[in-house]
């Protein structure tokens, strides 16, 4: 099964701050343990949010208010379960940079067809599956 | 730059309800022009939060808290990455896309990081280790 890891945003990242060495360290330390262990998919944000109703789009430019509901960054993991999914998530370094940090799992749909229509992204679905 | 794409759900999308016949041409037809111009990179879509999990980490502490969460407005249905050369650019695509869902929705452009925005936090050691992750993950893609 494939999992959106999503971490959320919080008002440090919103400010932009840039993490030191030995938390960029870990933060690789971590990637790379989930690469080995074939669970890294998809590795990894400023913004603009635009509006639809109906036909008609509004164009709304950041930054927003809502920090905690907005995307700090995210991966794609390949797990066999989402308990898996959340014990490689209870390991991440994340929280380590201070502050109220919230992690979301969300499974991948296998047979999107919104997606599916897309020969690259459907071969790089088997790529992952066939994993 | 790349952006990140990103469909917010609605009330149908939590309930699981599949677009139409109509909309999945509509969408195939706007991947394929996307494709084509060379700025998708990827794209997924999600199942529903009830499907999903949250973990709140507070000093040492792990919450797990199981879906379905109630603020359908600020969860994420869908995303894309794409490869363009503004963020207007992106916005112009993005009015191009098909309404995703039946009813009002918002679809959020985000800017994502690249190695050289980390400036020297992000030593040659690092970029080095990176680069082996990447290229790992490429390896087992194919």
């Amino acid at each position: 099964m494939r999992f959106m890891i999503i971490v959320k945003s919080n008002q440090q990242c919103e400010d932009g701050m840039t993490p030191d060495d030995s938390f960029m360290a870990e933060m690789a330390k971590y990637n790379d343990d989930l690469a080995k262990a074939g669970v890294l998919l998809e590795p990894d944000l400023k913004g603009a949010r635009v509006r639809f109703s109906g036909g008609k789009s509004t164009v709304i430019d950041g930054p927003f208010a809502e920090t905690k509901e907005l995307v700090g960054g995210f991966w794609i993991w390949n797990v066999k379960s989402k308990r898996e999914a959340i014990e490689w998530v209870k390991r991440c370094p994340i929280p380590k940079l201070g502050g109220e940090v919230e992690i979301e799992i969300r499974e991948v749909l296998e047979d999107d067809p919104m997606v599916a229509a897309i020969p690259q992204l459907r071969e790089r679905r088997r790529a992952a599956v066939r994993e | 730059m790349r952006f990140m794409i990103i469909v917010k759900a609605t009330k149908d999308s939590e309930a699981g309800v599949m677009p139409n016949e109509r909309l999945l041409a509509e969408m195939g037809k706007f991947n394929e022009e996307l494709a084509k111009a060379g700025v998708l990179l990827a794209g997924e879509g999600l199942q529903p939060s009830s499907k999903g999990a949250r973990v709140k980490f507070s000093g040492s502490k792990r919450t797990v808290i199981d879906g379905p969460f109630a603020e359908t407005k600020e969860l994420i249905a869908g995303f894309w990455l794409w490869k363009v050369k503004s963020k207007e650019e992106a916005i112009e695509w993005v009015k191009r896309c098909p309404n995703p869902h039946n009813e009002d929705c918002d679809i959020e452009i985000r800017q994502v990081f690249e190695a050289d925005d980390f400036g020297a936090e992000f030593t040659p050691e690092l970029r080095e280790q990176e680069e082996r992750i990447r290229a790992q993950v490429d390896a087992k893609r194919r």
